[in-house]
């Protein structure tokens, strides 16, 4: 009954299959509730989608923020909360808050604010992907929506300068990534042993943190020292998206104990950005930062 | 909900005397703590909590339900407060800039609008309609309600910082009077939460009427849900 479904998004690196927390949290729900998309990741062409990305587009709707998709999806039958109870529905729905609140403007502050991270990483990976003239404008027009975004919601007094709503919102995103740790303890997903709306937002805005090598990566070590959120990320890219399907070594390698996965032998990456990895990946076991 | 003795004062020019220009505040002493969190946290420091017989995980919820509150709820009542034209026109402006003479009032109603526009832009509320931001209010009052069930506080049988958070927000929207009554019929169609309301406005509040020393005015502003 499936009419056919696209979905426009950013591409992926370092082992994800994207690298935008709003289009690893659709793609990852896709997944999940088995609704059939086809992916299409932008791409240096003139056919890039103006507006908001991710982008739904189905027979004639074009749907486009991440909490429309999912309810599309889910009038479409692709339901991957089906056999939750309605206080874990309820649950779901504060922790997505918390998600929103709490660590997207770390997010977002590692990725576009962070000037190392973003000169060094994040503008020419995205400008590679634009279209010139607009690879020009497109990722400062970003940067600068993202700073204020955080400032607006996070920098009012008593907090008066940059540095100090920094230091306030990376508190934030450490607590709340121990509290999600803490929610997650042991089991493999949040509720239970199927993945749910959660898990998909959940895993897309941790794995972005968890796997995109940055010269500046005090959320990336603070992920590290919580293994089973780490595990969590790693199970469900190995589980739902297959991409290191090719090499069987990398399969076993990436389902090893948490004692071998905080050694400076993390393993080998196949992507050509391999030489990036090894170089960040050495250095980051090494100085462990407190939460 | 602490039983810590506390007056409440009502001025005109709270949001400057608060350090971070956000009401309330509490004046303790020689100190003075702004905002809902710093508070807990002050209160909490001095002996008193209401959350310690929680566990990591309730307290893991409680805190990501505190969020849910204010990343939708507070949203929302500051979209329909500034977003919405009607609703501007006859009765925020009027309020925000009474206490001061024109021009001052029109001038300081028309910058807190345009601060809480941009801010609605920054998180991408600008472009919904009134009625997408009615649905998140009652998407939002639906998980409230699932999470209380039958139970008197949400944390069972003691009331939490949860419980005084979301008592705030629901009495203000079922006793403000607006231009429509859309909003806080979204909140009573959940008959719990109303009687949650309830419940803690009698509990907490009644009694303690007569030792307020208020002026008339506060007096007569107070509004009961019992009506």
């Amino acid at each position: 009954m499936a009419a056919p479904m696209e979905l426009s998004c950013w591409g992926g690196d370092w082992g994800l299959p994207s690298l935008h927390p709003e289009s690893l949290t659709v793609m990852a729900y896709a997944k999940f509730s088995g609704a059939p998309l086809t992916v299409n990741t932008i791409n240096n062409s003139w056919r890039t989608p103006k507006g908001d990305v991710p982008v739904l587009i189905s027979e004639d709707t074009v749907i486009s923020q991440p909490a429309k998709i999912l309810n599309f999806l889910r009038k479409q039958k692709y339901n991957a909360d089906y056999e939750l109870s309605a206080k874990q529905g309820a649950d779901t729905l504060a922790y997505i808050a918390l998600l929103e609140e709490k660590l997207l403007p770390a997010l977002l502050h590692t990725f576009w604010v962070e000037a190392e991270n973003y000169c060094s990483v994040t503008k020419p990976w995205f400008a590679s992907r634009i279209p010139f003239p607009l690879s020009l404008y497109l990722p400062g027009k970003m940067s600068r929506e993202a700073l204020n975004r955080i400032l607006l919601t996070k920098g009012g007094p008593p907090l008066y300068s940059l540095t100090e709503v920094e230091a306030q919102i990376y508190r934030d995103a450490k607590e709340c990534l121990n509290l999600l740790s803490k929610r997650l303890g042991t089991s493999q997903f949040f509720f239970g042993n199927t993945p749910t709306t959660l898990d998909a937002f959940v895993f897309g805005f941790l794995a972005p943190v968890y796997k995109v090598c940055f010269p500046r990566v005090q959320l990336q070590e603070h992920l590290k020292q919580l293994p089973n959120l780490c595990r969590f990320c790693d199970d469900i890219l190995t589980c739902y998206f297959r991409l290191t399907v090719s090499d069987p070594a990398l399969i076993i390698s990436l389902q090893m104990d948490d004692n071998l996965r905080k050694s400076p032998q993390h393993p080998p990456r196949k992507l050509t950005t391999l030489k990036l990895a090894a170089g960040g990946e050495e250095s980051s076991p090494l100085n462990r930062l407190s939460p | 909900m602490c039983n810590l003795p506390v007056r409440v004062v009502c001025r005109a020019n709270a949001e400057y005397m608060s350090p971070s220009g956000k009401v309330p505040f509490i004046h303790v002493g020689n100190q003075v703590v702004s905002e809902l969190g710093p508070i807990v946290q002050f209160v909490k420091a001095k002996g008193h909590s209401l959350s310690d017989g929680l566990d990591e995980v309730q307290k893991a919820e409680m805190k990501a339900y505190m969020e849910l509150v204010n990343n939708m709820l507070l949203t929302a009542e500051l979209y329909l407060q500034w977003c919405d034209d009607v609703t501007v026109e006859e009765i925020t402006h009027p309020r925000y800039g009474s206490p001061y003479p024109w021009p001052l009032n029109r001038i300081l109603a028309y910058q807190k609008q345009w601060e809480i526009r941009r801010k609605m832009k920054a998180i991408g509320w600008a472009g919904k309609s009134l009625e997408q931001v009615l649905e998140d209010v009652d998407q939002c009052c639906q998980a409230l309600s699932q999470r209380l069930g039958t139970q008197p506080y949400f944390f069972n049988k003691q009331p939490t910082e949860l419980d005084a958070l979301v008592f705030g927000h629901l009495f203000t929207i079922l006793t403000t009077q607006l231009t429509t009554d859309e909003l806080s019929e979204k909140v009573k169609n959940y008959g719990n939460l109303t009687a949650f309301c309830r419940r803690i406005e009698q509990q907490y509040f009644e009694g303690h009427d007569k030792d307020n020393s208020g002026t008339a005015a506060a007096r007569s502003a107070k509004r009961s849900l019992l009506r």
